[in-house]
């Protein structure tokens, strides 16, 4: 499989891949491992903004590229109900195929799993 | 970015697919570009009625006796084929179609080559029963197993020699006697046989073998299908086969077409380089082969397919725990050429039916890497292989949270 510049980029650099340990992180994961797609983020909020994010991910160069994108684009910005940026544009952006569209939307779960438990503890 | 040692002289990455294809050799271009070349030997290999076609046409029959003899087989058993799809294709349908009448049924294994499972697969459309046998865990097929699925009205059993996948060789001389024994056709896809193992055609009791030019460092487009001449086979009668195309009467109308002489030049000049690799040869790949196992085992996490006794050395597959498997194949693919246990047919690949078979799971299907060694592979290529390989499997691992320790036991399966 070919991949665009910008996949093939994220997914080799590997920034921001691991996991937080200090108050104010919230986790998020989807997906099982043994399916072949797994995806976990810790976003550490401060005032309803994102001040450091990291993920891991058992999963395709896309999925790895588009969490890696996601964790790096998003310091700074407010915490809300919804990816940063939509799936559909997320797959326009990262040239993803349709077949793939199914890892996206686990990135997308595991990033609101994360975002909500952090809204949700803001109140 | 990739460094001078991860690349060859052309930039490319390090070549470790030898099971797939195989370059050319340079003796083998001369003999092909001195048939394009020549205003001599352009003719028509079948129009003997004048001095060109019948140059041609002697071409053609020495590069017929250069095949045979590297097999141990009868030049007159050899009918040329595009390759050796067209000759397991030629096999199978030719004796489903001529035996008809005697017996509908079929025996194979779950590993084939697709080659040899899609003709099968064909067949069941049109109303034959197949059989598909499962080997063990290493791959190997048990003789007694055959010999179990053995019916009345069994008219071939097609077990391919060397696994393209895994290299495992398949005892096909036991084969050979149990399907005389019970008067049914032997079939052997031996496409990846020649110079990793020996191959005697007269000996192993088989009745039709599928040849390929290109595993050979032959060209692409030239393969060949022998077709046993003897006329005590099974049941006491001589094999035949119903053509799959008419038009000619060429290869005794077996396969009617102009032969492409170079090709076939070029093929039997391969084959007759094949039969003559020393056993200094083998005793080379063997120890690079050595040398790459203990290198990707060092990794940790690395699992061998296949048998390690009764395989060739120019073949090493393995799974490895803790990636997944395209991105475990995007991650190498800048620095070595190698293929991937997955079918990459679609965006989403499909597990490693072979692998699969073998009881590996799905994810460890998706994550093996097939190496193939052959003769330009070098100590360096190897030490390149295993320094990559180690890099990006840990880069890899520590995305996906499985270093080492901490592999999910689901991830890590069977």
């Amino acid at each position: 499989m070919n991949y665009s510049e910008l996949t093939r980029r994220y997914f080799e650099s590997s920034a921001n891949v691991g996991e937080l340990s200090r108050p104010g992180v919230f986790r998020g994961a989807a997906g099982k491992r043994e399916e072949g797609t797994w995806v976990q983020f810790d976003l550490q909020c401060e005032s309803g903004t994102l001040r450091a994010a990291r993920f891991l991910a058992f999963a395709c160069p896309h999925t790895i590229a588009v969490s890696a994108w996601l964790a790096e684009q998003s310091i700074g910005k407010a915490v809300t109900r919804a990816l940063p940026e939509s799936v559909q544009s997320l797959r326009d952006r990262f040239d993803v195929p349709v077949e793939k569209m199914g890892r996206l939307l686990i990135i997308e779960d595991a990033w609101l799993a994360a975002a909500v438990a952090a809204i949700d503890y803001r109140g | 970015m990739k460094t001078a040692a991860q690349m060859n002289a052309a930039g490319m990455p390090v070549y470790l697919d030898h099971a797939s294809s195989t370059p050319v050799d340079s003796r083998v271009a001369a003999s092909m570009a001195e048939v394009l070349s020549s205003e001599t030997e352009f003719g028509n290999p079948a129009s003997v009625s004048h001095d060109y076609g019948g140059v041609a046409h002697a071409l053609v029959e020495q590069a017929r006796c250069q095949v045979a003899t590297a097999v141990g087989a009868d030049p007159a058993e050899v009918v040329w084929t595009s390759g050796a799809t067209e000759a397991n294709n030629l096999a199978i349908f030719g004796i489903a179609q001529y035996y008809r009448e005697r017996g509908r049924h079929i025996v194979t294994s779950r590993t084939e080559h697709k080659a040899v499972l899609d003709p099968c697969r064909e067949l069941e459309r049109r109303g034959w029963q197949v059989t598909y046998l499962v080997p063990d865990r290493e791959g190997l097929l048990d003789p007694d197993q055959v010999a179990a699925a053995l019916r009345r009205d069994t008219v071939l059993v097609s077990i391919m020699h060397v696994n393209n996948e895994i290299g495992v060789v398949q005892n096909i001389g036991a084969l050979g006697a149990i399907c005389a024994r019970h008067g049914t056709w032997l079939h052997v896809d031996a496409a990846q046989s020649l110079g990793k193992c020996p191959v005697d055609f007269a000996s192993l009791g088989v009745d039709l073998m599928s040849l390929s030019g290109h595993k050979v460092y032959g060209p692409k487009g030239a393969g060949a299908l022998l077709v046993a001449q003897r006329k005590d086979g099974p049941r006491g009668a001589r094999l035949q086969l119903a053509p799959l195309q008419f038009g000619g009467g060429q290869e005794r109308g077996l396969r009617a077409g102009t032969l492409a002489t170079h090709q076939v030049v070029g093929m039997g000049v391969a084959f007759e380089l094949a039969s003559s690799i020393s056993s200094t040869e083998t005793v080379r790949i063997a120890r690079l082969q050595q040398r790459l196992w203990a290198g990707l085992a060092s990794i940790g996490g690395v699992l061998r397919n296949g048998s390690v006794s009764h395989s060739v050395p120019h073949l090493l597959n393995v799974s490895i725990e803790g990636v997944e498997g395209e991105s475990l194949l995007a991650a190498v693919r800048p620095y070595l050429a190698v293929s991937t246990g997955s079918a990459c047919n679609s965006a989403l690949a499909e597990p490693s039916y072979v692998l699969r078979a073998l009881g590996r799971s799905e994810r460890l299907s998706e994550s093996s890497l097939r190496f193939g060694l052959g003769r330009t592979t070098t100590e360096r290529d190897i030490d390149t292989a295993v320094a990559v390989l180690s890099r990006e499997v840990g880069r890899l691992r520590e995305i996906a949270g499985t270093q080492s320790g901490k592999v999910p036991a689901a991830v890590s399966g069977a």
